[in-house]
């Protein structure tokens, strides 16, 4: 039995609902780190709605789990996996490669890690020439470039690569 | 009588060439301005001010005007092809939008939000005409507790959004409002939920980071598990049959559009509302009160409508106060009345008397922008439908090229742009879950409007929350409240009404 397959819709509805109760909590005691009250005198404390609004969230995942306890909702009697295996690699392999792309903006900047971002992903996904794939990997960031830098006037990050987009500064403000 | 000769006039004015030409010019650039996720009206106008200097104040107003117009639509054409909201006034667009882009009827979809805008827009310029001066009056008597009392009717309609499971709905929501809450309180000054000492927290999370986290990243991330990244989204082809069945489906939405046009001009004139939440209450009580509420999400034209109808609306009813009092409705109203004063201009009831084909060109302006919008939309369905064709595997680096983008854009942080993508991955295990994401969005741009309100109404009144439901001191709050109450335990009621309704009906 594969990873996939032993993580049931019935499992998946429980984990979350205990994750987000206790996030819930722990938002709870990072807003009593400013004053919860809320009197005429001294009016609302600056963390007297997060406490609350964070309250309300555990109130809601606890009915959540009553529920999944006494079967109401639907998922607590799903035991189809949560997501199929072929499905999950096409996810997973996207959200890593997100990742690495977000990872890689900070330190090589945005035009050449898209550049890598796109080709990698069309590689993996498409079944289009090389040429094609070359081709769409070094348009697409030379258009973010023009739009967001030369009409918006946007600069996007550019990491270690900042230098080499001074000659190109140079010919737009000349 | 006098009214009719100046919007002749007006309309006079706005077929002058120079006009004409940067109208249609404006409606262009606002539909692709709206359709870029991350940039709304309030990018374009702001971005387009500094070219109207060199022309005149009335050339410019046209011009800025249909730039937000086009906008409004514009939001829509990426909330129905992208599954991602151009701007928050497109929010509740995706809602429907998308699904029945997914079904293969983004023909529908575009018709509806075309033919909506243009109707809301069409009715929010004759309603403007005819009732400015007075609906100005009604509009100044809103301070914050009818603020506050009509944000909590908004999210009252809320509940009414996510599926069946109210828990999970009213989480939703409060997770959205706690999310608003993150950065500096804006009463102490106090930072607040700033995890880890990370200081990109203190200037709290912007709605974009959120919405184009689930409703870009997300939504990829739910098709690619849909389609295995091998189908192409949809297949479609544009012709007269087509065509004559999208314009068929809008026959059931002449309730949705009634709502949207005529809602979406009331909030709109509203200081500090605008467009979003006018889309979003528009959205909820037309799905409330549809004899197919629960078709509402899956993609019913209606569902597009309605929202539609009330941003374009909107965007017209937050000129008024702009004109007539020097209040904006809206953030671009703001910027359009810095334009104004930067053209030389004093906004304010004498603008009317002093600048009479100022302010009367822009009104006539209206109703042609509004005509050619519709055609320019119509017109260009093809081109958008052409984004559907495109294999998935093409489309979906490009949605998150988008996304990485347009989430960094607005505050230029990496830190933003992390967020999105675990709000993405979050939003999308949610999802699976039948947690309604949507309520989590609308929550978080309404927030800090209803933070804001409630404060200053509490301060107001010494603490007492009975400022929300004094009919003699504040009547308006406590009509607006006691709705919302009723909205809120209409769903408790919902099992109750159909066992009497089976009940009556077997015996």
């Amino acid at each position: 039995m594969s990873v996939t397959n032993k993580i049931t819709v019935k499992r998946a509805e429980i984990v979350v609902a205990v994750i987000l109760a206790l996030c819930s909590i722990a938002l709870m005691i990072k807003s009593a780190e400013n004053r919860i009250t809320w009197n005429a005198e001294e009016n609302m404390g600056a963390g007297f709605l997060p406490f609350y609004l964070s309250l309300g969230m555990l109130i809601c995942t606890v009915l959540t789990i009553i529920k999944f306890v006494l079967k109401r909702s639907p998922q607590s009697k799903d035991d189809s996996p949560f997501i199929e295996a072929e499905a999950f690699k096409y996810i997973a392999v996207t959200i890593i490669s997100l990742v690495i792309l977000v990872l890689a903006i900070g330190y090589l900047g945005i035009y050449f890690s898209l550049i890598f971002f796109l080709a990698f992903y069309l590689r993996y996904f498409s079944s289009k020439s090389v040429l094609f794939i070359s081709v769409f990997s070094l348009i697409t960031p030379v258009l973010t470039f023009l739009f967001f830098e030369w009409l918006l006037k946007i600069p996007l990050p550019q990491g270690i690569s900042e230098p080499l987009f001074y000659p190109v500064y140079d010919f737009m403000y000349s | 009588m006098d009214v009719f000769i100046l919007l002749l006039e007006g309309i006079f004015v706005s077929f002058e060439p120079l006009n004409l030409g940067l109208l249609v010019f404006g409606c262009l650039i606002g539909l692709f301005v709206g359709a870029m996720p991350g940039l709304g009206s309030v990018n374009g106008v702001a971005i387009l001010i500094p070219i109207t200097f060199i022309i005149p104040p009335t050339a410019a107003i046209i011009f800025l005007a249909a730039v937000y117009y086009g906008a409004m639509y514009g939001g829509a054409i990426s909330s129905v092809m992208l599954g991602i909201p151009g701007a928050s006034t497109a929010v509740a667009t995706v809602f429907d939008g998308r699904p029945l882009a997914v079904k293969g009827e983004a023909m529908t979809a575009l018709t509806a939000a075309a033919v909506g805008s243009f109707v809301g827009g069409t009715v929010s310029v004759i309603l403007f005409t005819l009732f400015a001066p007075p609906l100005a009056e009604v509009a100044l008597r809103f301070n914050a507790p009818e603020t506050f009392a009509l944000m909590v009717m908004a999210f009252a309609t809320f509940v009414g959004l996510g599926g069946d499971d109210v828990p999970k709905t009213i989480f939703s929501i409060l997770i959205g409002l706690a999310l608003s809450t993150i950065g500096l309180d804006l009463i102490t000054g106090k930072p607040r939920l700033i995890f880890f000492n990370i200081p990109g927290f203190l200037h709290g999370i912007n709605f974009l980071v959120l919405a184009i986290g689930i409703y870009g990243i997300g939504e990829m991330l739910w098709t690619l598990e849909e389609t295995k990244g091998k189908v192409q989204m949809s297949k479609l082809s544009v012709n007269m049959k087509e065509v004559g069945r999208a314009f068929g489906a809008l026959k059931k939405t002449i309730m949705a559009m009634n709502i949207g046009s005529f809602l979406g001009f009331f909030v709109g004139i509203l200081p500090a509302a605008g467009a979003t939440p006018a889309s979003l209450m528009s959205y909820g009580i037309t799905k409330q009160l549809s004899k197919n509420s629960k078709e509402f999400g899956s993609g019913v034209p209606a569902g597009v409508v309605a929202p539609e109808c009330a941003n374009n609306s909107a965007s017209t009813g937050s000129m008024l106060p702009m004109l007539t009092l020097g209040i904006p409705g809206s953030p671009t109203t703001a910027i359009l009345l810095g334009g104004m004063i930067l053209w030389g201009l004093t906004p304010g009831p004498l603008l009317f008397t002093q600048e009479p084909e100022f302010v009367w060109g822009l009104i006539g302006s209206l109703y042609i922008a509004n005509f050619f919008t519709l055609v320019l939309n119509i017109a260009l369905i093809p081109a958008f439908l052409m984004v559907l064709r495109i294999p998935f595997a093409i489309l979906a680096p490009v949605i998150f090229v988008l996304c990485v983008t347009g989430g960094y854009a607005p505050t230029q942080s990496l830190h933003d742009v992390w967020l999105m993508l675990l709000f993405g991955f979050a939003g999308y295990i949610l999802r699976k879950l039948d947690y309604p994401v949507a309520p989590a969005v609308l929550s978080i741009v309404l927030g800090p409007l209803a933070e804001k309100a409630l404060r200053q109404s509490l301060i107001l009144s010494d603490g007492s929350m009975g400022i929300f439901f004094d009919m003699a001191e504040k009547p308006i709050a406590a009509i607006i409240m006691y709705i919302a109450i009723v909205l809120l335990i209409m769903p408790a009621f919902g099992p109750l009404y159909r066992k009497l309704f089976k009940k009556a009906q077997t015996t």
